[in-house]
């Protein structure tokens, strides 16, 4: 039944003294959209604390679409720490949102962002705090609309039975039909069940419950999903995509924390999308097409906006910054506009081949902390395996250029467990962090007061969904284990630093990543154990999952491990974002070759099928070189 | 090269200015409602974002990392209100004080309101070591002790001279005797209330919470269903005098509370 809509702080408050950083639960922070007068009431939930999800750009995006209808309204909701979580059970207090204070439950609709795969368990403790039953099976028939999207909504098939809807690809425009849709179903008085139909002919929206899985010899252990008989819905289920991204607001982030968050600065979005290829990587083939903004705009949204909110650091995000055509442009016109306001402009990672000598000067103002860079891997060969067309002269010239240009620490990106991977090529993960750490001596000079170091940081591949390795089985964790072994043992001078992913974490969100929609039940069995904020490595518990995987006749190594048939029918094939699955297909056969795609925002169209599918493409302001 | 043609680098160390020459603008502001509960750090960069967005034209540090040169009064526990909390900013242009007031009024969260705005003279000692006295309120709600319960366990306390508690898993120890300069115990509406007056050093400083613990456990009082600190006044101690915050800095203040 639908919770009473009244301001709850009261019950909070006494708890605030007994809780770490009790800033997390005080909203009222500069730009927070306080008037929630509705009626229709959305809240966007991050189950995670304050401090990591307030920073999230999705968020605030669709925060501010919503806010700005007439008549909708939309709060945030985060999950409290273990401490305040406890108090709230204790005291039989449930989840508020942010800006109303309201009980999550008395919402028309709650929307979570999935971030990444590993965030399952703490959607599940959400929804158990807000007093909301963790599936749609269990829901009352007017219960708040449980709506999901983001980045790892590719694969949300372990999570279908808790999620009446998903929005797939750009949720600016979607948010505010699906918001719609559920007011004027809810005002004719709708059932339930009506509901989601009407939400489904919502485009780009996937209501799991009108869609069932078989298991046959054609699919993998997970099956595949098709509509339920009588169900008029898409067999596949296409993304949204926002055409014209020059017209959304390029300042997203309104509301200025009180608490320190980890990325405590202000972010601008500077491009949508990524056309490199790289094999591995999710978010390059779900977000295309490209997307630049115009460098005028950039500019000018970052000096209004640091005026607005009074960060001391802007930060330009997107997938690849320093691909944007007037990326330069930006820089200067950046650093010209707030000179003398102790401001630092940033990137937060820089592509090795786009990091000339003009580049360096502009990035971070007169800072030069650390500087990261994401070869991923350590031969030209693996490189190519994965389409990261960077060369080691790419590398080299990056690394002179930013040691020249006065940067001392350089961070370096690599994964390990990627197809076709030898020991070979992780000693060459060692042997190109000294090449660079060679190149800053040489520029910089030798000895501990010139403080070159390099750092290297080692995850391991998951194999993601809706990308050309989704077929590729993740590398056993023993394995995994040793191989890191062999690349400590192979770095020997101490200005290189070591630092990789524990294979156990990346065993599980391979899991997640790899299972169909029956995989629900060691998310929830692991959620019954005790399993919360998996993502943080103090809290993640191996031995919780590998029992809760027992429970449910699983093995963690066998799901993560397991390849795919390339012809095989895959858990997430009714979804697509756009990109055709023969090309992944040739991409995989490609990667295996040690054959390169390029970039079509450079060269002619590679054929993923995106801007035919959808009816887009790519847009550049200036030349890509 | 002629000093008229423009500078190749107009940031060069020796051409920035000298902290003591640039005028300093004192600020007094609240710290209420549920703001109470935000810890130091995030109440500086809170103020520091809100002079940014007032556009005021504050000074940057020379330093590496190119800091706002913004001190603050001593940090209030987190929990504890105040009505008068101070950060000195250092300016650039001696714009009038009332108008950066008003500048700052606009930019600033309500629970955080400035109050009153003067420049002070440039070469005082630093705001958190200057500013070595306080006055306190808690008030206790739904208590089941008495004023004079309360007030013969707080001499209890001042007797022994010391308190020995944890913070976090770090045991502390405060010198009662240095510390603590006064207080008196009346009845609420709610409870009792207790005013009381402290002392800072370098040494160290006395919660008040602190003390209300160690008296309640010292005579064995019940913890009370809730306390509302607040800190009521804050103060320099020119030889046992005090001095208000904004001056004026040659006469002396009120006879402190004994």
């Amino acid at each position: 039944m639908r919770a009473r809509r009244e301001n709850l702080f009261h019950l909070i408050e006494p708890l605030l003294a007994h809780v770490e950083h009790p800033a997390r639960y005080l909203d009222h922070e500069w730009g927070a959209c306080e008037e929630q007068d509705g009626p229709f009431h959305l809240c966007m939930v991050y189950a995670d604390v304050y401090e990591v999800g307030q920073p999230n750009l999705g968020v605030a995006i669709l925060y501010n679409q919503v806010n700005a209808q007439e008549g909708m309204s939309c709060e945030r909701c985060y999950l409290p720490w273990k401490d305040m979580s406890e108090l709230m059970r204790e005291k039989g207090v449930p989840l508020l949102s942010l800006e109303g204070a309201a009980p999550l439950a008395s919402f028309d609709a709650i929307g979570f962002t999935l971030a990444h795969e590993l965030i399952a368990t703490n959607v599940l403790e959400t929804l158990d705090l807000a007093g909301i039953a963790l599936t749609c099976a269990e829901r009352d028939e007017d219960d708040p609309i449980i709506l999901a999207g983001g980045p790892s909504a590719w694969n949300c098939e372990p999570l279908a039975d808790v999620f009446d809807a998903v929005l797939l690809g750009d949720g600016e425009e979607s948010i505010v039909e699906v918001c719609a849709c559920i007011r004027d179903a809810r005002a004719e008085g709708v059932p339930r069940a009506e509901l989601l139909r009407r939400l489904a002919r919502v485009s780009g929206t996937y209501v799991p419950s009108l869609y069932e899985v078989h298991v046959d010899e054609s699919s993998t252990r997970w099956g595949y999903a098709t509509p339920r008989a009588g169900e008029d819905v898409p067999e596949v289920v296409r993304k949204r995509c926002v055409n014209d991204f020059a017209a959304t607001d390029v300042v997203a982030q309104r509301i200025v924390p009180y608490a320190g968050i980890v990325q405590d600065r202000l972010s601008l979005e500077v491009l949508r999308g990524c056309a490199r290829g790289c094999r591995f990587c999710q978010a390059g083939m779900t977000y295309r097409p490209v997307r630049e903004r115009p460098a005028e705009q950039v500019v000018r949204g970052g000096v209004e906006g640091l005026l607005a909110s009074g960060h001391n650091e802007i930060s330009l995000s997107s997938l690849s910054t320093t691909d944007h055509s007037q990326c330069e442009r930006i820089l200067a016109g950046l650093n010209e506009g707030l000179e003398g306001r102790g401001v630092r402009v940033s990137i937060p990672s820089q592509r090795m081949d786009a990091f000339g000598v003009d580049m360096a000067a502009a990035v971070a103002g007169g800072r030069r902390g650390g500087l990261t860079f994401a070869p991923e891997a350590g031969s030209q060969r693996l490189r190519d395996v994965i389409n990261k067309n960077v060369s080691d002269e790419d590398v080299e010239r990056a690394a002179r250029n930013a040691f020249e240009a006065g940067w001392r620490r350089m961070k370096l990106y690599f994964m390990m467990g990627l197809p076709t991977e030898t020991d070979e090529d992780v000693v060459g993960i060692a042997r190109l962090a000294e090449r660079v750490l060679q190149i800053g001596r040489e520029v910089v000079g030798r000895g501990p007061k010139s403080g070159v170091t390099v750092s290297i940081s080692v995850a391991v591949l998951v194999p993601k969904a809706f990308t050309p390795l989704q077929w590729v089985g993740q590398l056993d964790p023993d394995e995994v284990r040793r191989r890191q072994q062999l690349l400590l043992h192979e770095v020997a001078d101490r200005a290189i630093r070591v630092s990789y992913h524990d294979a156990d974490v990346s065993l599980v969100e391979g899991a997640l990543s790899k299972m169909g929609r029956a995989g629900f039940a060691l998310v929830r069995r692991a959620w019954e154990l005790g399993c919360r904020f998996d993502a943080w490595t103090s809290e993640f518990r191996f031995d919780l999952w590998r029992e809760a995987a027992e429970d449910c006749g699983l093995s963690l190594a066998d799901v993560a491990c397991e390849e795919f048939p390339l012809a095989a029918r895959l858990p997430w094939d009714h979804t697509s974002p756009g990109v055709d699955k023969g090309y992944l297909q040739r991409e995989w056969l490609r990667a295996v070759r040690g054959a390169t795609t390029p970039d079509c925002t450079r060269e002619s169209c590679t054929g993923c099928g995106v801007c035919p599918a959808l009816g887009v493409r790519n847009v550049i302001q200036g030349v890509r070189s | 090269m002629s000093r008229t043609q423009p500078q190749p680098c107009p940031a060069r160390p020796q051409d920035l200015p000298v902290k003591a020459d640039l005028a300093r603008l004192r600020v007094e502001y609240v710290k209420d409602s549920r703001l109470a509960y935000l810890g130091h750090l995030d109440l500086i960069s809170t103020v520091e974002r809100s002079v940014r967005r007032a556009a005021l034209p504050f000074s940057i540090g020379n330093g590496f990392a190119r800091r706002m040169r913004i001190q603050f009064s001593s940090a209030l526990p987190v929990g504890a209100s105040s009505a008068c909390e101070y950060f000195d900013l250092r300016l650039e242009e001696r714009l009038d004080a009332g108008v950066a007031l008003e500048m700052l009024r606009r930019s600033t969260p309500s629970a955080l309101a400035p109050l009153r705005a003067a420049y002070v003279p440039g070469r005082l000692p630093a705001l958190e070591a200057w500013l070595d006295r306080a006055s306190w309120e808690l008030r206790c709600a739904g208590a089941r002790f008495s004023a004079a319960e309360l007030a013969e366990a707080i001499e209890r306390v001042r007797q022994s001279g010391q308190i020995t508690y944890l913070r976090g898993e770090r045991e502390k120890r405060v010198d009662v005797c240095a510390t603590l300069v006064g207080f008196e115990v009346s009845d609420g509406a709610e409870g009792p209330v207790v005013a009381l007056e402290t002392r800072s050093s370098s040494s160290g400083a006395l919660r008040p919470r602190v003390l209300l613990d160690a008296a309640l456990a010292a005579s064995g009082l019940c913890e009370p269903g809730s306390v509302r600190v607040r800190r009521t006044a804050q103060h320099h101690d020119e030889n046992g005098r005090l001095m208000e915050p904004f001056g004026p800095f040659c006469e002396l203040g009120p006879t402190p509370l004994s």
